[in-house]
């Protein structure tokens, strides 16, 4: 396997919220390294610490402790401003519930994000990918769970960001619809040579990954490389 | 340029929440178009009678006096700033008219050949005729009030002679643009005061003037040294009986426009400030509650990288468009509007109009107040977007923390609580703050609403008062010279009075220090029973043996105390000036006098035995028994005031109806907002409720309880606000000549909050749909911005 180029370097970090007089470790002294393109599943039950993890990474959130290193750059040092231009022109979010604007149309949704990117990609052409391109002038309320995930996927990659996290992206859908969303994920991967972080609790999505990190109770508990990963299509749950 | 998405969500969120957009709009709108309009309406006003006053070249010096010869004029023109200085004559006799009951004066005043210099008369219409033997102009109002057209003949007693003239003009002039009779008439009555103006020969001739005038008019150069130059009018006139000099801004008219167009003006300051302060209080409560509905999304937004200064400026720019649409509509229907109503009020003071102005410096400062306002709102009521963290906006919030309530320690009280209630107390201590602010708006509505019913119950009490309890007299007849006291016994012999006192009413000036103040000294008998003397604490006290009485509207423009001394300057000739002491302050609302007893004022002002005229009670017809009485100017009668106060009541039940209306869309709209708010923040709440079997009729009650406690809170809070509200229109109304008691009735307030109850009920009732339309299972599945 040839040279591969390190994204991202988490380096130890942990994350306790304070609640009222209780603290909760959500995350403690995870370490790991992100590769360019790569496709890793962070796997782990509820509560196990992945959303806190993801949530670090793409600078929603800081860690207590521990570093995470983008291309050479502390993002855990980065003030208010600085981490808003991170998630702006590096990261693209999908998330559980789609999230999108209920008053903006599919295309909308995707300007949204578009907008403030300096590198952004054609629209439609994303809105082709993801195979919505009869659907762009419907409201989130018009289209299908699927449809609008699809929508948020294209939000994501528009902005063209070195990082997709997605946080659950099946995790409101049904089985069929679920792997459509999977194997756009994977396209993006593979085809927009994407890094690609999926956190879920569903084991099965795992064996699609370059690698995948399993979590409990807050703390990584195995890191596994996945020789051959299988594609999308034939996973089952 | 392609629109910001951010912007088009912005625009769908408007269009989305149309009904609360439009009623906060509408506020604003309403602020902006009292202050365009009010504010045009004064300039405009106030241009006209710049105008007015210079085309007709109004006199800046009035003085009165006994007579000085024609010839005498041309010396007061060494007086430094002294511009032009004209005689005439002026003297009020009673007019026959039809009505033999109908007691109308008119005042006959002189005009020099050719028009004069001062004061000149206006015609709108064409040219002004000459002035002969037996013809007269007869004043516009007076000439409408009573429907006389020119080439009738109208026939004044003059000495007791009848004299037949003919209106062969009709004109206004700008010492007359509101026609006031003195300073003693508070209200116009045109009906039944009129002036008509006669040649100069003619006046002088029939009043015994020959060669000689009472009345001289002085232009000046400029204001600056008024005062100055009045004191030196005084003192070279001296010799000819200056009774007064009146300036320019004492003037009856003038002064009555004067306040009239600063009424206007604070009405055009307090109520906008008023409305944006209410609009202020429900877009803060709406922009924290759209925040807080939209917490996912803002979340969404900070991960895709938008900064917070630009989701709050999102928000913010829903406040700054409510301020925009609003105030570009308000501003357009005050323009809109001040133009009729400039018109209305300019021809309501017969003058002619100075063409109408737009005045943009009103319109931005309009456009940019407002907009702060708006911001500053907004920013306060979105700042919640700051705390938001987009990690934990995804997750559903933490129901906030409930808390037992002070209420419930009283548990007596709180056991024996309906359910409903318990939720609904809970439910309006669960956001204290904003409870707190829509208090204090629907109490600010509700204080607006006191206001104007305030006015008119101190209107009619002011009247009641001062025509039956402190001035208790059927008439009174005013000599047109002073008489020896002998004349009370005539009239006695011609009326059949059952009481008749002596009344002397005479000019001085009044002083204190460099304070100084021209009234009328009226005596009256010490035991008088037509005069009701009342201090300051209520008690009824009688006239002094010696010392004076005054007014406080007296007392504050002398700034005198009860026991201190006033100088007393006499403007007859050779008069010494005498001190006084304040005997006492007492009470009167309106008109400004001084009192003595009649016979320490003879003795000590003017002559022994004098008498300016008569108070009477009597059921007599005076009119027709004194119709050929000689050297009577007036005949008043309290019946002939009582009906012109009631004329006027009908123009203020107008403007109440206007005030309530303005409280009453602020209080809509508070309580409107509230509720939709309310509806929408606790949908799955509702929809628990309705799960557990609670129907939409219990469910709008509830919210109902919410709003019964709100208006009642603020209906409590409102009573101090309304108060303080009245004691400050009381004092900027309250003038020399007029003084508006603080009267707070119960009514007043239980009126007020009556309007209160009915505006927050329609509101409610505005709302009756969105409740019933809310679908609630789809409420609970669904929890997606």
């Amino acid at each position: 396997m040839m040279q591969k180029s390190i994204l991202m370097k988490v380096e130890n970090i942990s994350k306790n919220y304070k609640m009222g007089e209780i603290s909760v470790d959500a995350l403690q002294e995870a370490s790991f390294n992100v590769y360019d393109g790569e496709f890793i599943v962070i796997l782990g039950p509820s509560g196990s610490g992945k959303s806190t993890l993801l949530n670090i990474l793409g600078g929603m959130d800081l860690p207590s402790e521990g570093r995470v290193l983008v291309k050479d750059e502390e993002i855990n040092k980065y003030n208010d401003r600085k981490l808003t231009a991170y998630r702006r022109d590096k990261v693209g979010f999908v998330f559980q519930f789609y999230n999108l604007m209920a008053n903006l149309t599919a295309k909308e949704n995707v300007e949204l994000a578009t907008e403030m990117c300096k590198e952004a990609l054609d629209i439609d052409k994303v809105m082709e990918e993801v195979g919505l391109e009869d659907r762009k002038d419907h409201f989130p309320s018009q289209m299908s769970g699927g449809e609008q995930q699809r929508v948020a996927i294209a939000r994501a990659v528009a902005k063209n960001p070195l990082l997709l996290l997605c946080d659950e992206p099946t995790g409101a859908l049904d089985y069929k619809t679920g792997l459509l969303i999977l194997s756009l994920l994977h396209k993006i991967n593979r085809q927009f040579k994407k890094t690609v972080i999926i956190i879920t609790h569903n084991m099965a999505i795992g064996d699609m990954a370059d690698r995948v990190i399993k979590m409990r109770s807050g703390r990584i508990v195995e890191i596994k490389e996945n020789e051959n990963p299988i594609p999308p299509e034939r996973i089952e749950w | 340029m392609v629109m910001k998405k951010l912007d088009v969500r912005l625009l769908r969120m408007v269009k989305h929440s149309k009904g609360q957009f439009i009623s906060v709009t509408v506020i604003v709108a309403v602020a902006l178009l009292i202050y365009i309009m009010f504010n045009m309406t004064t300039i405009n006003i106030g241009n006209a009678v710049e105008h007015y006053y210079g085309t007709t070249n109004i006199s800046d010096l009035e003085v009165e006096l006994i007579r000085i010869p024609q010839t005498a004029l041309s010396d007061l023109k060494s007086i430094q700033g002294i511009s032009d200085v004209q005689g005439r004559v002026s003297v009020d006799v009673p007019l026959q008219v039809a009505d033999k009951d109908e007691k109308v004066r008119i005042r006959i005043m002189s005009v020099p050949e050719g028009g004069g210099k001062i004061n000149k008369l206006y015609a709108p219409k064409g040219e002004l005729p000459e002035l002969g033997d037996d013809n007269v102009i007869l004043l516009e109002q007076f000439a409408k009030a009573r429907g006389t057209k020119t080439e009738d003949i109208i026939t004044p007693y003059i000495n007791g002679r009848k004299h037949n003239l003919k209106v062969s003009g009709i004109a206004s002039s700008s010492e007359f643009i509101y026609l006031m009779e003195n300073e003693q008439a508070l209200l116009t009555d045109p009906k039944k005061f009129g002036v008509a103006y006669v040649s100069e020969t003619f006046a002088q001739s029939v009043f015994g003037y020959r060669g000689y005038y009472n009345e001289v008019l002085i232009t000046l150069q400029d204001q600056d040294n008024i005062d100055d130059i009045a004191d030196q009018v005084e003192k070279k006139l001296d010799k000819y009986g200056v009774k007064r000099i009146t300036k320019l801004e004492d003037q009856p008219s003038n002064n009555i426009l004067m306040q009239k167009i600063d009424g206007i003006k604070q009405m055009s300051a307090l109520l906008p400030v008023l409305f944006l302060v209410v609009a202020a209080i429900i877009i803060s409560i709406m922009l924290s509650r759209i925040v807080n509905n939209d917490r996912m999304a803002i979340g969404v937004l900070k991960a895709l990288g938008y900064s917070n200064n630009r989701i709050l400026s999102h928000y913010t720019k829903y406040a700054l468009a409510i301020g925009l649409v609003g105030s570009v509509t308000g501003i357009a229907g005050g323009l809109f509007l001040s133009n009729p109503l400039s018109q209305v009020f300019v021809s309501f003071f017969n003058m002619p109009l100075a063409g109408l102005q737009i005045q943009y410096s009103y319109i931005i400062s309009g456009i940019f107040l407002t907009s702060i306002f708006c911001i500053v709102s907004g920013l306060f009521g979105a700042r919640g977007i700051l705390k938001i963290m987009p990690a934990d906006s995804m997750r559903p919030e933490a129901p906030k923390a409930g808390k037992r309530i002070l209420i419930e320690r009283v548990t007596f009280f709180w056991r024996r609580l309906p359910f409903s209630w318990k939720m609904v107390i809970r439910n309006i201590m669960r956001n204290k703050r904003r409870f707190a602010f829509l208090v204090l708006g629907l109490a600010l509505a509700y204080a607006i609403n006191t206001v104007p019913l305030y006015m008119s119950n101190a209107m009619v009490t002011m009247f009641k008062v001062q025509y039956e309890e402190y001035q208790k007299m059927d008439y009174t007849v005013e000599f047109s010279k002073p008489l020896n006291e002998r004349a009370i016994k005539d009239i006695s012999h011609i009326i059949e009075a059952r009481l008749i006192e002596p009344k002397l009413e005479y000019p001085f000036e009044l002083t204190n220090g460099w304070r100084k103040k021209a009234v009328g000294i009226i005596g009256a008998p010490q035991q008088t029973a037509f005069y009701k003397f009342v201090d300051r604490d209520n008690n009824v006290v009688s006239l002094p043996d010696n010392g004076i009485f005054i007014t406080e509207a007296l007392a504050k423009t002398l700034n005198v105390k009860k026991g201190e001394t006033i100088v007393i300057r006499s403007f007859l000739p050779g008069k010494d000036d005498v001190v006084l002491v304040v005997a006492n302050i007492v009470k009167q609302y309106l008109g400004s006098n001084a009192y003595m007893n009649i016979d320490v004022m003879e003795e000590l002002l003017l002559e022994k035995d004098m008498v300016t005229g008569v108070n009477l009670a009597t059921d007599d017809n005076l009119k027709e028994k004194l119709k050929d009485v000689k050297n009577i100017s007036a005949v008043r009668s309290s019946g002939d005031i009582q009906e012109s106060f009631e004329e006027y009541l009908d123009t203020m039940i107008a403007a109440i109806s206007a005030y309530m209306l303005f409280g009453g869309i602020l209080g809509f709209a508070l309580v409107y907002n509230a509720t939709i708010i309310g509806i929408s923040e606790r949908t799955n709440e509702f929809a628990a409720l309705r799960i557990m079997g609670f129907d939409k009729k219990d469910i709008y009650g509830m919210i109902g309880k919410e709003n019964a406690i709100m208006a009642g809170v603020a209906i409590l809070v409102g009573i101090p606000l309304g108060s303080g509200m009245i004691t400050g229109m009381a004092e900027s109304f309250s003038s020399e000549m007029i003084t508006l008691p603080v009267i707070l009735t119960p009514t007043i307030f239980a009126q007020a909050a009556a309007a209160s109850v009915i505006f927050t009920i329609i509101a409610q009732l505005a709302t009756l749909r969105k409740i019933y339309n809310l679908n609630f299972i789809e409420a609970l599945k669904s929890r997606i911005s």
